[in-house]
């Protein structure tokens, strides 16, 4: 019994030995990481606060103004927010209603109908559409993709709509090839791969037992993508639009190709226009007198606000699919 | 005298059978590898059949066959008939999809749908039925109390059929099966992941199933297809090695190997 009892405190105190030793080395690592995150959270707040001096002097001249007016002339030194803000909202939300429709169509076909053979193909090939710099979509855009909208599409579409009430607005003016409309079409393509690599891999972790019982009950594969697949991977695909429409939203070469660098508000999206990243990356090297400069820094401030607020809704929204799932 | 009367009860009760599925020269395989080979093995109407037979020996594979489930799978093929009510149901001119509205199947793991425990019966029944509110409300009501599940679920019908425990789980993926009123009920192994309890009730839903149903049951517990079958196949390495009344096979098998795999000498 004693034996036993003074077994056990020696083998405490090799324990207590042990930790002991190993003490130092585990507080090292913890703050090693702790700081490792703290780094991140100071970066994010030196951004903010950059962002936020250097776009103060605009926001003290303009006021709330700077939102709501389109104004954009470095001549008068009279600056405003509201083309750049809407030509990205607009260019995007093109880019989603046209990309998110595609890209799903593509994962339900990659996962639910492709033949095997053709599935790895078609995948790298969409893998590689991720890979592609979009410095090359601007160059394709304006020299390839703009002169066809111009001759073929655009036409087209005042032609065809020209006696439709509202959409005669929405296809109106001349076709000058670039403009908001393009611009979106390029976004749709840019957003398309990551799109559809999310909702892919997410549809994939769907258990084949699952479908099995779906179809076991006779249900087609529409039926089955439709009520199992889709409700399964919610959100994943959320999320899948979520990263499309971040980059959508902060795209900047490509769009400052194509979309016409126009600082007006058009009724019709075939007409140029401008987006919030567009013009900070144009006119950032022109940009002399401070209140310009500070004008465009407050652009970008817009920018990261938006991304963040899209961000922060796509967190509350998954956070209630949890929840109702659960 | 007395075992020689229950025989000829038997004999009497065996003139009322009727085929219900006819599986004839049924071979099947994955890709290149035979699994099944030359099953002939009849289903008869309103009893219940038991697969047995050590693991790999193709009892879910045989299952697999009898709704199509396996041609989701680009490389796997059978080859043979198997006849439904006179009709071949391997012959691919068969709508598959009313097919499997036919034959339900009922899996090893619950797969309950991420949706509410209502829309999971609901959802079968609408594939193929237009009813009303209340036609509908009926159908599911009855689906959950012929599985003995509605007591349980039927103040949260409208809550996520994912938050029921694995049992009820169970139940409820065997309510929305007959709710579409097929024919005839795969059951894959179902109480293998479940406890005890649940094991017993879903072992006399089976029980009060075959008044309807023609059921198939694939199981490793060889007390449940002792207790559940009435008629057993004992199959090994991809062949039938024996098929019978569940009582014969339990007690006077033909075939020495069924006597060792049910004595447990090997399986």
């Amino acid at each position: 019994m004693t034996d036993c009892a003074m077994n056990t405190s020696a083998a405490n105190t090799r324990r207590t030995g042990a930790s002991r030793w190993f003490a130092p080395s585990d507080k090292l690592f913890h703050g090693l990481t702790l700081s490792a995150a703290v780094f991140v959270l100071l970066l994010l707040g030196g951004v903010i606060v950059a962002l936020l001096e250097g776009a103060w002097p605009a926001f003290a001249k303009f006021g709330f103004g700077f939102l709501v007016s389109q104004s954009w002339n470095p001549v008068t030194e009279q600056f405003g927010a509201l083309a750049p803000i809407s030509g990205t909202l607009i260019t995007s939300f093109i880019a989603m209603l046209l990309g998110i429709p595609i890209s799903i169509g593509i994962a339900i076909f990659l996962t639910e109908i492709c033949p095997m053979w053709l599935r790895r193909p078609i995948g790298i090939c969409i893998e590689l559409l991720a890979g592609i710099p979009s410095i090359i979509f601007g160059i394709w855009g304006l020299f390839v993709f703009a002169p066809f909208m111009q001759r073929n599409v655009q036409p087209f579409l005042i032609d065809t709509f020209e006696d439709v009430p509202i959409l005669s607005n929405l296809f109106a003016g001349p076709p000058y090839g670039i403009g908001i409309l393009t611009a979106s079409l390029i976004l749709t393509i840019m957003v398309l791969p990551f799109i559809t690599a999310v909702t892919r891999d997410v549809f994939e972790t769907v258990p084949p037992v699952l479908k099995e019982a779906a179809y076991g009950l006779g249900s087609t594969t529409w039926e089955v993508t439709r009520y199992v697949v889709l409700p399964y991977t919610r959100v994943g695909v959320v999320g899948g639009i979520m990263l499309g429409l971040g980059r959508a939203l902060g795209e900047t070469m490509a769009v400052t190709f194509v979309i016409g660098n126009a600082h007006r508000i058009h009724a019709s999206i075939i007409g140029p226009g401008t987006t919030i990243s567009a013009t900070i990356a144009n006119e950032f090297t022109e940009a002399v007198g401070d209140i310009y400069t500070a004008s465009l820094v407050a652009l970008g401030l817009i920018l990261f606000l938006i991304t963040f607020t899209v961000l922060a809704i796509a967190r509350y929204m998954l956070m209630r699919l949890n929840k109702r799932a659960a | 005298m007395n075992v020689q009367v229950a025989d000829t009860a038997l004999e009497t009760e065996g003139e009322k059978l009727r085929t219900k599925v006819s599986i004839k020269k049924l071979a099947f395989y994955y890709g290149e590898t035979r699994a099944l080979k030359d099953i002939d093995l009849p289903l008869y109407d309103r009893k219940v059949t038991a697969f047995i037979g050590p693991s790999g020996c193709g009892k879910s594979t045989l299952l697999r066959v009898l709704n199509r489930i396996y041609e989701m799978y680009p490389n796997q093929r059978a080859e043979g008939r198997v006849m439904l009510d006179g009709v071949n149901i391997l012959d691919p001119k068969q709508d598959v999809n009313l097919l499997r509205a036919k034959i339900g199947m009922v899996f090893q793991k619950p797969t309950p749908f991420p949706m509410s425990i209502y829309e999971n019966i609901a959802f079968g029944i609408r594939l193929y039925e237009r009813l009303s509110k209340d036609e509908m409300d009926q159908r599911v009501e009855d689906a959950l109390q012929r599985a003995a599940l509605w007591k349980e679920v039927k103040d949260k019908l409208h809550t996520s059929g994912l938050g029921l425990s694995g049992g009820q789980q169970q139940r409820l993926c065997i309510a929305r099966t007959i709710a579409v009123r097929p024919d005839v009920i795969l059951l894959d192994e179902p109480c293998s992941a479940l406890d005890p309890i649940s094991t017993a009730k879903i072992e006399e839903l089976i029980d009060e199933l075959k008044s309807d149903y023609t059921i198939v049951i694939v199981t490793h517990n060889m007390q449940q297809a002792a207790r559940t079958s009435d008629y057993t196949a004992f199959m090994y390495l991809g062949e039938l090695v024996e098929f019978g009344e569940t009582r014969t096979i339990f007690t006077h098998p033909a075939k020495q190997q069924t006597q060792d795999y049910i004595t447990g000498r090997f399986g």
